[in-house]
């Protein structure tokens, strides 16, 4: 079956052989499925069925443009781009704003949020659900992006700048950015 | 127990059900490439339109303020249109717009080094006849007979090549040319007024190249500057 075959190919294999025959492209979808949901989740908390919609919606947009898959990039810049519009679409839409899913076992994220700060890893670890998830939704949007990339998908910044559409500079002045914001917000609501 | 939905096969049965196929490579081809045509075409209008800024601000002939509007909106047309391309995320917009101006002052001061702004302008010129109301030339200039450029009244004519004119200073001067260039609605009566391009030859004495209608903007200036 069109499943086995599909193993030993690579992503940019199987996006050649997709435009010929869509069997491929139920690989590639097979492949990314699981990934995009969890992202789409992450970054937006929204309903299953809504998320559901967004990476179907995506796959089917995806389909449609693969004569135009920037084969320079990894397909999965390419396709986490696509999830990533959608999802920023649909929140528009829906005038919400976007939220990310955190907890306390994200050990990347907890690690980067006490350093070069006088905060305790325990006080972030103990307090997670308490404050610290709050903090981090009263970040800019464009912080929670590119934290979700990089510490929810484990992107590195060649293919955060690739996803989100931003020079790699860019993306890590947002990283410092969004530490800086996180900071000032955690030391004036712990004044009192 | 509710059944996980599984958006791979509901995918691939909504492209089956459809019809659902790739759009062809060569739509996505014919956009970039006229994305990437008319980015070098506004880069191109915007050395020339420099050009032509650079000649009305150095050579001090024309009044360049249409020049450098149009600079301004082909400037500002590059790069929106360098931004729709593929790969412009990678750089930063600051970057973009400082190249963009650098290429467009740098490419445009060469042009108006090899001369192509003054042809340019007289092509404009001899094309379009609302040119020279759009951009007048400057009256300082056509009272400089040593930079060749002198203006006046015709005071009495010898031959088509051959004539005096007065200039709006009140000085006589001996026009001679070797079948100057008339360019535009030019009669060559007593009392019309014209602009001579040339060579001064002495005190007096000036030949003429090339004889322009006074007409526009400068024809007004012309007449106040007289009195």
């Amino acid at each position: 079956m069109i499943d086995e075959k599909c193993q030993n190919l690579d992503d940019n294999e199987l996006v050649a052989l997709s435009i010929q025959n869509s069997q491929y492209f139920y690989c590639l979808m097979k492949r990314y499925e699981d990934k995009l949901k969890g992202y789409v989740h992450r970054l937006t908390y929204l309903s299953n069925e809504d998320v559901e919609d967004i990476v179907e919606d995506s796959f089917v947009n995806a389909y449609l443009h693969l004569n135009d898959c920037d084969c320079d990039l990894k397909f999965s810049s390419w396709m986490y781009r696509i999830v990533h519009n959608s999802a920023i679409n649909f929140i528009k839409k829906q005038k919400q704003s976007l939220r990310i899913e955190a907890d306390e076992s994200d050990d990347e994220l907890v690690d980067w949020l006490v350093a070069d700060t006088n905060i305790e890893k325990e006080t972030v670890s103990k307090h997670f659900d308490e404050y610290i998830k709050s903090i981090l939704d009263k970040l800019r949007p464009e912080y929670k992006e590119v934290i979700a990339l990089k510490f929810f998908e484990e992107k590195d910044y060649k293919e955060i700048s690739d996803i989100l559409q931003k020079p790699m500079g860019t993306v890590a002045t947002l990283l410092s950015r969004a530490k800086i914001q996180f900071k000032q917000i955690y030391e004036k609501e712990n004044k009192y | 127990m509710k059944k996980k939905i599984n958006i791979s096969d509901k995918t691939l049965r909504l492209i089956e059900q459809r019809q659902i196929k790739p759009i062809p490579r060569w739509e996505f081809i014919v956009k970039n490439w006229s994305i990437w045509l008319g980015f070098l075409t506004s880069l191109l209008l915007l050395m020339l339109g420099v050009a032509v800024s650079w000649f009305g601000l150095i050579d001090n002939i024309i009044t360049p303020n249409l020049w450098v509007v149009v600079s301004i909106i082909f400037l500002t047309m590059s790069f929106l249109l360098f931004e729709r391309t593929k790969k412009s995320y990678r750089f930063e917009k600051w970057q973009v717009g400082l190249v963009i101006v650098f290429v467009g002052l740098l490419m445009g001061g060469v042009l108006f080094r090899f001369g192509v702004a003054s042809r340019i302008d007289r092509g404009m010129e001899s094309r379009f006849s609302f040119y020279r109301q759009m951009v007048p030339m400057r009256m300082i200039v056509w009272n400089n007979p040593e930079s060749g450029y002198l203006s006046g009244e015709i005071v009495s004519i010898y031959s088509a090549s051959s004539f005096v004119i007065k200039d709006f200073n009140g000085k006589l001067w001996n026009i001679n040319g070797n079948q100057p260039i008339v360019r535009g609605r030019v009669k060559m009566v007593v009392g019309e007024e014209i602009k001579l391009i040339g060579t001064l030859v002495s005190g007096d004495t000036f030949d003429a190249e090339e004889i322009r209608p006074w007409d526009g903007m400068g024809q007004n200036m012309m007449k106040e500057n007289r009195y």
